[in-house]
């Protein structure tokens, strides 16, 4: 249960490599800024010049006069604006089959962040990381900013009207015309298609999406006669098997997904707890297999078989390709008794795109009474809409010369197709090829005319995830650019009566139209269509749930042999989407290509994974004795590659895996980091498989000079071989050179976990260390401040890890709500990430397949700060509320403070990263875009996401969490003002609202009804403080890891 | 032995000013009055409020001695029992209204609160514009004080370094050895004397430099020119209108924003001269917004209204205006004059680099500038302190262009949020203070000011 039990960070940690403690002892000292020889020296002379400059400076700051300010106010100044006052509109981020209902908030007209909406049933308030950071999308200076024609990869501007009379023309010429889309969702968007391919009989839209799901879809409509996606209720699963589906991290509806998981799984206190048991299948570990309670390891094109091995021993049938291995073999077994016991409370789902293995899928949910229960047809989902076949034939067709527009609408298949070489080929011989694309992405750049569409938090639209659900997206801003919504460009150039020309905002006329004839006959809620449409628009969302439906499966033959066989192939690859960058649509979003991947917490890029093999006696090994970051060539079916390479726990035997959305060649910042490996994608019976065997691995051809993973930075609790006897101490004590001095400390409590069947005894584990800890803490020299403290309001927060899956919504949002720099590539292999919340990854247990705990990791607001007590300028001190303050204007930069700090969550702002300073230095190494000369952050377009409630660090200074300290005020404030005591839904930090699982809980621990109380009530002993023993009392709360693991799995 | 003679006159000097910052001062006096007399007494001195205004105070008891007042301060009814004719005269006219009596008052703390009456009656005029200086010479009677005392503390120095020079040299005489002669050259030039010059020097240059380096970026007494000769001594002062009336997002916002030119429409749309300047101003909102003064309607489409459109339009109304005033049929040089002048004054308050065009907002130069890392919040000190809008910003209402009057730093600020008290009774906002609740009640304390809720914790204000 126990630190000391086995829990480790990565290999170097568990073997306790000197290299780990040395990247560790380093990581605040200049040092480390200077490893990769492409340091900057200063000598005498240098020190001279400076001190020169810096009086020059000096003096000519001192003599200049102060700028004139200008206050510009309104003309005529809207209502429903005060300066200063944020304004939140309910709208809906919708990317393809991606779906979150949100909340914009927009400051003086600009929307700056995005929250969770509540009123959806759907998302329930969740967000999810892709969604908090497309705010930063709207104001990605690569967009398109005009209509155009495409040459050379530039936009050369042509006026709408021309353009439409251009288009117009060469439709109704004739020919065949293709719309290429990914997944559409908005029931208006599909009507506005409609009209167009009525107009031009020779028009159809063709649809795929980027990671695909085409083989469920087909295997639902044969089983259940619905190409949809059924209503998967995780929250009543009792047992839930999940073959290669990412359900909580990428896989078609995770904020919905792990909002229902996390609540069969949520510490609800220790006594008679019960929670839902998860087997992943898999052959590398994704997010969702991070958190099962048990892994059962395949090699990829096992899957099948996997499947079939639980379908026999369901039905008591035999036959079709069997396990390689053995043990899980024994595993699906026992799983399958599992999932017997849960009879019509258990819920299997596979992500593979093997139509037959769907079959099964849906055969084994059949015959566990699934079928209605947790697999429901009510309220079934349209998230997932394409078929990469149809985008198959229509390369032949256009490769044919028979497509004479082709237009293209939201999709990328010039990078996104494994066959993007062909498209490309096929897609010049179309005589007028048009995007839609915000930004000049791959495909764009094939095309003859760009007619860029507004970006989401710059349109109308609705969406319908979920059949009875429905979202409306409404504009929060002027659109920045010349740019047109694609509803309406298609509707134009259709010549749709439909369409108002002359009205202000058209494509809003005819949205609300629709509504009123399509939604409001269904409806009873509201009586008058204005009011329908007034409120539903305030709401966000329109809710009409389904219920009563049943589906039977229809009898379908079920043939074991058209499962993918086992490749009996030494070496194979698994290609997996990211929580992060998806399929590659999100990764040219900063926030998100450094938000690290949960699980390799590698960034900017994708990595070849690698598995790390234990030598049976104490050492464990890089597979070919390969590191971190090592270059390697990558041969699969005769293409090759060179991929950098990250040692990976979890992995099956003889696999390797990588990450789509890499290799993006334009359209933004995120070209030129990672390899593109859709090339690599197999294709079979039409559809996309991800994993491919014969793969071959080069020795170490070179090295990543940059490799970015931040899994050895900030770390603590880390352990070390002592002295010359091997003692155990502390990492952080070695460094000093106590050699076990503070004995009593080396054992450092960081997770904790336990067994759910255990849990009243670990419960009174817990209660000892607690004693334990006290006791330790008797003789303390900080002077009693109950008193202090106890009076007003004291901040804290409650985290429960066993709600929390890892999914990085909370950082995306803290670092929109913060202004936190991004620092791009180079800076993260110099451990100088700025992010103020990172969410440690643990693993423990067994070494070739171990357990995995996610732990948000934040300023712990200590009453005993640590870091207080050695800044020379008291630059952070304490408030009697609780906080640990920061004053960035008095920082003077010792870092002192960061090196004291036991849980490493202050960062320094080792240059200019936001550009704030008024004497620029340092510029070229900051985070640029692709080819810009300009740092990421100087310019006043991207300036304009950033929170005009949040101080703009400049360099030389620590930052670090403040527990929002913007909305504690706010909060205040607006009690204040109300004349009422302050409420828990006064005050939620960024963190808590972006949580789909609700994981994170704020408020005030001097009120005991708030919910951050009786939070850590409930947990009882079970909840802990990190490093509890070191007397620094921390104001946040973790509740203990609880699995409920099959512990006979492998017995 | 001269380090040992500096080192008295250090001494000394350091018991001296202890003595002089004794002695009564504006701060004190500001103090005992906020926290014993403010609650009847008006702050300005001039208006009666409960009790009396307070400003000539002195003056009014000039005929009798100082110690009456004192008394008359400190308890005054008895000083009426005793029948004193002044304190008769004052409990006829504000009788049942009774004065708490303090009787812990110093003779000292109450020529304090006599000096801070005096100064906050006849505020100092602020400085003139431009010259960004501080202005906190509070208490400036006492660099002659200090002038004297150094003088006689040196000159007294002197005479013991005389007198012990001698003495030591009669040792000398004494025992036989020629008596030591320095000229004043060698003193000078002693080592002592020169530590002592390079000490001086550097504590009056840190001093300066430390002096100056705060007051970098203040612009107390800014007062900039504006676009719009608007006066706050008319609209607020003469018309009294409420601050609040147009700066409304004070009570809701951190910012107290300058009102949309559609505010200003409110009144003006029938207010269509300017009691002094005519139509001279008032065309510039017009030609703003896009009003049509001849025809009282707001012109549709003015967006893409010409140059020569607007500049025809307003010049009519300016010309047709001059006539009528000056009953004139006809328009004469002086007119045409007349309208030259004031439309090239409207193209210079409208047109700008950033606006090329006369329709648009007004761009007012920006008076009150808190530096980018500090947080300032006026609805907190406008709805929930109920702070007045002139402890900030002066007597606006008698300004005819505003200057900033507070030096906004953050001694000042710090200053007053040790001083206000929190309306704490009054707010179930503050009922989770429980402690401070039960030691009010107990009598352990008798006020919680800002400080006491964390006003002075740096993130209050820095975040």
């Amino acid at each position: 249960m126990h630190h000391d039990n086995g829990i480790w960070v990565s290999t170097e940690d568990l073997m306790r490599e000197d290299s780990f403690l040395q990247s560790a002892e380093k990581e605040l000292s200049l040092e480390n800024v200077d490893q990769n020889g492409d340091r900057w020296e200063t000598n005498r002379r240098d020190f001279l010049k400076l001190l020169g400059f810096g009086l020059g400076a000096a003096t000519i700051a001192a003599s200049c006069e102060i700028p004139v300010k200008k206050a510009i106010p309104y003309v005529t100044k809207p209502d429903d604006i005060v300066p200063g006052v944020a304004n939140y509109f309910a709208s809906t981020i919708v990317n393809g089959g991606d779906y979150c209902a949100v909340l914009v908030k927009t400051r003086e007209g600009r929307p700056i962040k995005i929250e969770g909406n509540t009123l959806s049933s759907v998302t329930k308030g969740g967000t999810s990381a892709r969604a908090q950071a497309s705010v930063l999308s709207l104001y990605d200076n690569r967009r398109i900013q005009h209509a155009g024609t495409v040459k050379d990869g530039a936009v050369t501007k042509k006026e709408w009207n021309v353009l439409d009379r251009e288009v117009r023309a060469k439709l109704a010429s004739g020919g065949n015309v293709r719309v290429i889309t990914n997944t559409i969702i908005s029931p208006t968007a599909k009507k506005a298609l409609a009209e167009f391919t009525a107009k031009y009989p020779g028009a159809r839209v063709v649809t795929y999406d980027p990671v695909s799901n085409a083989a469920m879809l087909a295997a639902n409509e044969q089983c259940f006669s619905a190409r949809v996606i059924p209503n998967f209720r995780f929250e009543q699963a009792d047992v839930i098997a999940s073959f290669g589906a990412d359900f909580l991290g990428t896989w078609i509806s995770p904020v919905e997904y792990a909002r229902g998981y996390a609540e069969n799984r949520r510490f609800r206190g220790a006594k008679g707890a019960k929670m839902s048991r998860h087997y992943q299948v898999e052959s590398h570990m994704s997010l969702t297999g991070s958190n099962a309670d048990n892994r059962i390891l395949i090699k990829p094109s096992e899957q099948g078989a996997a499947i079939i091995a639980l379908y026999n021993e369901l039905s008591g049938n035999s036959g079709g390709p069997k396990l390689g291995d053995a043990k899980a073999a024994a595993a699906i077994k026992k799983m399958a008794q599992d999932l017997m016991n849960a009879k019509g409370k258990s819920l299997v789902v596979s992500g593979s795109n093997n139509v037959m293995e769907q079959i099964y899928v849906n055969k084994i949910n059949d015959l566990l009474g699934n079928i209605n229960t947790t697999v429901d047809f009510n309220g079934v989902s349209y998230q997932r809409q394409g078929d990469e076949r149809e985008m198959m034939r229509l390369v032949d067709e256009m490769n044919a010369g028979q497509v004479a527009v082709a237009i293209v609408w939201g999709a990328n298949p010039a990078y996104e197709l494994p066959n993007a070489a062909r498209f490309a080929e096929a897609f010049g011989k179309v005589g007028m090829r048009i995007s839609f694309s915000g930004v000049l992405d791959e495909t764009t750049a094939l095309c003859t005319h760009a007619a860029p569409a507004n970006h989401a938090l710059e349109s109308w639209g609705d969406a319908e995830p979920k059949s009875g659900h429905f979202s409306l997206i409404q504009p929060t801003i002027a659109p920045l650019f010349a740019t047109r919504q694609a509803e309406h460009t298609l509707l134009e150039w259709a010549e749709s009566p439909n369409l108002n020309r002359s009205a202000e905002q058209p494509y809003y006329e005819y949205l609300k139209s629709n509504w009123e004839t399509d939604l409001f006959g269904r409806q009873t809620k509201y009586a008058t269509k204005q009011a329908f449409w007034d409120m539903s628009l305030h709401d966000g969302v329109l809710e009409m749930p389904e219920s009563g439906l049943n589906a039977v499966m229809n009898e379908v033959s079920l043939n074991p042999d058209s499962v993918t066989k086992p490749s009996g192939s030494e070496l194979e690859i698994a290609f997996y989407e990211t929580v992060n960058i998806g399929g590659g649509q999100y990764a040219h979003n900063p926030w998100l290509q450094e938000m690290p991947d949960p699980v390799t917490r590698t960034v900017w890029g994708n990595y070849l994974n690698i598995p790390v093999e234990w030598d049976g006696v104490n050492h464990i090994n890089g597979w070919k004795g390969l590191n971190d970051g090592d270059n390697v060539e990558v041969e699969i079916n005769g293409k090759k590659m060179t991929c950098t390479v990250v040692r990976t726990f979890g992995l099956a035997p003889g696999t390797v895996a990588i990450a789509l959305g890499g290799g993006r060649t334009s359209g933004g910042c995120g070209a030129g980091y990672g390899v593109n490996i859709n090339d690599w994608l197999p294709v079979t019976g039409g559809m996309v498989q991800y994993h491919a065997a014969g793969v071959s691995v080069s020795g170490k051809v070179g090295v990543d000079k940059h490799f970015a993973c931040v899994q050895y930075h900030h770390t603590m609790g880390v352990q070390a071989s002592g002295d010359e006897e091997g003692k155990v101490i502390n990492a952080d004590e070695k460094t000093l050179g106590w050699k076990g001095f503070q004995g009593a400390l080396t054992d450092r409590s960081v997770i904790f976990h336990a067994h759910v069947d255990e849990l009243e005894k670990f419960a009174e584990e817990m209660e000892e260390f607690h004693e334990e800890s006290a006791h330790l803490n008797v003789q303390t020299l900080y002077p009693d401040q109950s008193d202090y403290f106890g009076t007003g309001m004291k901040w804290g927060m409650h985290v429960d890890m066993n709600a929390c899956v890892g999914c990085g919504a909370c950082q995306v949002a803290c670092v929109s709500e913060n202004n936190v720099p991004m620092v791009g590539k180079g800076e993260v292999h110099r451990h100088h990430e700025m992010t103020w919340l990172r969410i440690d990854r643990y693993f423990y247990g067994d070494f070739e397949n171990p357990k995995v705990v996610y732990q948000p990791m934040m300023c712990q607001h200590c009453d005993n700060a640590p870091c207080e007590n050695v800044c020379p300028v008291a630059a952070t001190n304490h408030s009697m509320e609780g906080i640990n303050q920061m004053a960035y204007n008095r920082c003077i930069g010792t870092r002192y403070c960061a090196n004291n700090c036991p849980y490493k969550v202050r960062r320094f702002n080792w240059l200019d990263y936001t550009t704030a300073d008024t004497w620029p230095a340092n510029e070229e190494r900051v985070l640029h875009a692709e080819g810009d000369d300009m740092p990421f952050y100087a310019d006043n377009l991207v300036r304009m996401v950033l929170n005009p409630d949040v101080t703009i660090r400049s360099r030389g200074v620590i930052e670090k969490c403040s527990f929002c300290i913007q909305r504690i005020q706010e909060g205040k404030l607006t009690a204040k003002r109300e004349n009422r005591e302050i409420m828990d839904n006064d005050i939620r930090t960024a963190c808590q609202t972006a949580c789909p699982t609700g994981a994170i809980v704020f408020g005030n621990l001097n009120n005991p009804d708030s919910e951050v109380s009786k939070m850590t009530k409930q947990a009882g002993a079970v909840a802990y403080k990190v490093l509890e023993e070191i007397n620094v009392r921390p104001a946040v709360n973790y509740s203990a890891k609880i699995t409920n693991s099959n512990e006979e799995l492998y017995s | 032995m001269l380090l040992k003679r500096i080192c008295w006159v250090f001494t000394l000097l350091f018991a001296a000013s202890q003595f002089v910052l004794a002695a009564p001062t504006v701060e004190e006096g500001k103090a005992l009055f906020v926290a014993n007399c403010a609650s009847c007494h008006n702050k300005n001195m001039k208006d009666n409020l409960t009790g009396p205004a307070l400003g000539g105070v002195e003056d009014r008891w000039a005929d009798y001695p100082r110690q009456d007042l004192y008394s008359w301060i400190r308890n005054s009814q008895a000083l009426v029992a005793s029948g004193h004719p002044r304190a008769t005269e004052l409990w006829s006219k504000w009788k049942p209204v009774l004065m708490n009596n303090f009787p812990g008052l110093t003779d000292d703390q109450i020529e304090s609160l006599l000096l801070y009456i005096n100064a906050a009656a006849a505020p100092p005029p602020p400085p003139p514009p431009g010259t960004p200086e501080a202005s906190e010479t509070a208490g400036g009677e006492t660099p002659w004080m200090f002038i004297g005392l150094t003088v006689i503390l040196g000159l007294l120095a002197f005479a013991l370094m005389r007198i012990i020079n001698n003495l030591s040299n009669i040792t000398r005489v004494q025992a036989g050895q020629a008596p030591l002669q320095k000229t004043l050259v060698q003193t000078l030039t002693s080592k002592g004397a020169i530590a002592f010059m390079v000490f001086a020097v550097t504590l009056i240059f840190g001093y300066k430099t430390v002096d100056n380096a705060t007051k970098m970026g203040r612009e107390q007494g800014y007062e900039p020119d504006q676009p719009i000769a608007f006066s706050h001594k008319l609209h607020a002062g003469t018309n009294k209108i409420d601050c609040q009336y147009c700066h409304d997002s004070a009570r809701r916002s951190k910012h107290s924003s300058i009102p949309g030119t559609n505010t200003c429409m409110n009144c003006h749309s029938a207010v269509k001269k300017g009691s002094k300047t005519g139509t001279s101003e008032i065309t510039k909102i017009y030609a703003s917004i896009g009003f049509d003064p001849l025809q009282n309607k707001y012109i549709p489409d003015y967006e893409n209204w010409s140059d020569k459109q607007i500049e025809d339009l307003y010049k009519k109304w300016i010309g047709q205006e001059y006539m009528s005033e000056n009953s004139l049929t006809a328009m004469d040089d002086n007119g045409r004059q007349t309208v030259e002048n004031q439309w090239e004054g409207v193209v210079k308050a409208l047109k700008n680099d950033l606006n090329g065009k006369i329709q648009g907002p007004i761009e007012w130069t920006r008076v009150h500038n808190l530096p980018d890392h500090v947080y300032f919040n006026h609805s907190q000190h406008v709805a929930v302190g109920e702070i007045a809008c002139q402890k900030c910003h002066g007597p606006v209402e008698e300004m005819e262009v505003v200057y900033q009057y507070s030096t906004l730093g953050m001694g000042w600020c710090i200053n007053c949020h040790r001083e206000t008290e929190v309306q704490f009774a009054d707010n179930p906002y503050y009922d989770q203070y429980e402690r401070y609740h039960n030691e009010l009640k107990s009598g352990k304390r008798d006020k919680v000011t800002v400080e006491d809720i964390g006003g002075l914790e740096c993130q209050k204000c820095h975040y």
